[in-house]
């Protein structure tokens, strides 16, 4: 057969680790090193200490690649939970020493369809955040507590920097709201596919192939449903607003996108129609605006030890 | 609690293994399998598993959208592309005369073809990434296999996938949630994780933008037709045989991994308030997660035994060790079969 390298896809575990901040050392042990750079430069620090033994990255471990997902869940669930319901999380799932929710409101106007597609997402990205929560503590871990989360400025940043306009409020209807929803689930699905080939265990990649796949299911109907209503009302802004976050997020995200059309649902490569995978730099130059430590929907960047653009 | 689930997970997990590394004989009796055999089941034998079904599922849209099979279609797509080593491919049975679905409506005619072109792209990746060791298409049944469906779902006596729009969405929608099981109860049984695992976790993620792409669509024309719920009722049944055949005596899931779609209610932010949702995600919404059980919105995924019973509509391994029946009457080429 042929050499196994033609399974090679840009989306490896490799890609993964390099992305976020790969230490370029060679070894199974340290291959784990590289998805944090928050808490010690890679440059190598010439010096004058006689002490021969570098200071060792700390490795990334399971657990914080679920946290890193945690924090994507939360800023999902809360988007989501305050558009059906007006409330966000339950005081159950956020834990002490979280931070704030600035906008998001009770969606109104909505078909009796489009509360029902509404009301499943906001329950199923609840679920992922109470999963996600319990698999971590299962696996003796700390869930990290939701970081400061900012609708209100993030969408009007994100409208700036797509050029749909000087301001943008997803809450404002149900179409602006799937233009909004729209703008994480790909996100979210590019995430578990980047990290899932990262995770040691198992029963961890079980539970993460299993999220994702909920995110590749909320994604197609988000798609769809922009698409199909683009060619029923003959009306394209909505979708065109979709394509120019499309072209927004391949900007800061290193490419990895599909544009939309009743033609093109599916977000995938285009020559082989496998699902992007981006890594956890990627996932965060989006969800910062561009930005680096911090920005858009996470104006103090998140918790955890995955929380800087390399 | 949620240790305990782990330490549960990582037990079935490896009971998959196993299960997978002796061979269809033993398939039934899964947890009698002796681990120490795991070695038999490599890589290259998951990717021609999934070869299989993506040779099924290509054929089913090439069949929809172009009225022709993947070989003569567009992307001429080779069914036995390792013919001198691994043999000719397998027969394939349609309705005859035959003729694409006669598409009624815009979007769906368009989801049909974008997925065609999809799966194909599929098989095409796998045929190279396996080279010389890609096996053949095996012999699939488009007839015998939905009438059998049908009947055994309580849908009807036969049943056309190809006859109508709602009809390509209710055959479509039997492939795609399958699919997404499939590639994620392979997942974790790969053991090259930095070449291999990205591309199976790729595909899987396409394969879930399939299957929400066709659950929308089928409460939309169920809602558009004046239709609802029959439609939505046929996923239901669907899914309750899924669910029934791929667990015999309720193991490994005790309650269903596979929810079709349907309207009910939801109690978000753990008040008394409840609101309606639409299911079209596969995957029990649930909050309470115990042993095996599905369930945080967690999508299932199966084993490859589960899989094989669901394509083969309830078949059991034969006097070789073969499961045949359903979508594949003489049983899939590879290793797992």
């Amino acid at each position: 057969m042929e050499p196994i390298k033609t399974l090679q896809s840009p989306h490896s575990r490799r890609r993964f680790l390099a992305g976020a901040g790969a230490l370029g050392a060679v070894g199974a042990a340290t291959m784990l090193t590289g998805c944090n750079d928050s808490s010690s430069s890679p440059a190598p620090t010439p010096t004058p200490t006689p002490t021969p033994t570098p200071t060792p990255a700390p490795a990334i471990t399971d657990n914080d690649i679920l946290n890193f997902a945690l924090n994507l869940e939360y800023l999902e669930a809360e988007f989501y939970l305050r558009a059906a319901t007006g409330n966000g999380l339950p005081a159950s799932l956020v834990p002490t020493g979280s931070g704030s929710v600035t906008g998001g409101v009770k969606v109104a106007g909505g078909s009796t369809e489009f509360q029902g597609y509404l009301n499943a997402i906001a329950q199923d990205e609840l679920n992922h955040v109470a999963a996600i929560q319990a698999t971590i503590a299962g696996n003796s871990g700390t869930p990290v507590p939701r970081p400061n989360i900012d609708f209100t400025n993030a969408f009007n940043a994100l409208a700036m920097l797509a050029t749909i306009g000087p301001s943008f409020d997803p809450f404002s209807s149900s179409q602006a709201f799937l233009v909004g929803a729209f703008v994480f689930e790909d996100v979210g699905v590019t995430a578990y596919n980047g990290a899932a080939p990262a995770i040691s265990n198992n029963a961890i990649l079980d539970a993460a192939a299993g999220i994702a796949a909920i995110e590749a299911y909320h994604a197609a109907t988000i798609r769809t449903i922009i698409a199909g209503q683009a060619l029923a009302t003959k009306d394209s802004t909505y979708l065109n607003y979709a394509n120019l976050i499309v072209a927004l997020r391949s900007k800061v995200g290193a490419g990895m996108e599909t544009m939309l059309s009743l033609n093109s649902i599916v977000a995938a490569d285009s020559t082989n129609a496998i699902g992007f995978a981006r890594t956890t730099s990627e996932v965060l130059s989006i969800v910062y605006g561009g930005g680096t430590k911090s920005g858009a929907f996470f104006p103090n960047g998140l918790n955890g030890n995955i929380t800087t653009v390399s | 609690m949620a240790n305990a689930e782990t330490i549960q997970l990582d037990s079935i997990i490896s009971s998959r293994r196993a299960m997978l590394a002796v061979g269809g004989a033993a398939l039934a009796g899964l947890a009698f399998a002796p681990k120490a055999q795991a070695a038999t089941i490599n890589d290259n034998d998951i990717l021609n598993f999934a070869l299989n079904l993506e040779y099924l599922e290509a054929q089913f849209y090439s069949l929809a959208v172009n009225g022709v099979t993947i070989d003569l279609g567009p992307q001429k797509i080779p069914t036995a592309p390792n013919a001198g080593t691994l043999g000719a491919a397998g027969m394939i049975t349609y309705k005859s005369p035959f003729a694409a679905v006669p598409f009624a409506d815009a979007a769906i005619k368009a989801y049909a073809a974008e997925t065609a072109t999809e799966e194909g792209k599929h098989v095409l990746y796998l045929q190279k990434a396996l080279g010389s060791l890609a096996v053949s298409m095996p012999a699939i049944n488009l007839v015998d296999s939905f009438n059998t469906l049908a009947n055994a779902a309580t849908i009807g006596p036969a049943f056309d996938p190809f006859a109508s729009d709602a009809n390509f969405l209710i055959g479509a929608y039997i492939f795609e949630d399958t699919g997404v099981s499939a590639y994620h109860g392979a997942a974790p049984l790969i053991s090259d994780k930095k070449n291999i695992l990205p591309s199976a976790i790729g595909i899987h993620a396409v394969e879930a933008y399939h299957a929400g792409l066709v659950r929308f669509s089928i409460n939309r024309l169920d809602i558009a037709n004046g239709t609802s719920p029959t439609l939505i009722g046929y996923t239901q049944k669907i899914s309750n045989l899924r669910y029934t055949v791929a667990n015999p005596s309720g193991a490994p899931y005790s309650t269903t991994d596979d929810i079709g779609i349907m309207n009910t209610m939801v109690a978000l932010n753990g008040t008394s308030a409840t609101y309606n949702a639409t299911t079209f995600a596969d995957a029990p919404t649930g909050m309470t997660r115990t042993t095996a059980k599905p369930g945080y919105s967690i999508a299932a995924g199966r084993t490859t035994t589960q899989i094989l019973a669901i394509v083969t509509a309830g078949g059991t391994p034969n006097g070789s060790g073969v499961t045949t029946g359903g979508f594949f009457p003489n049983g899939l080429n590879g290793t797992i079969k």
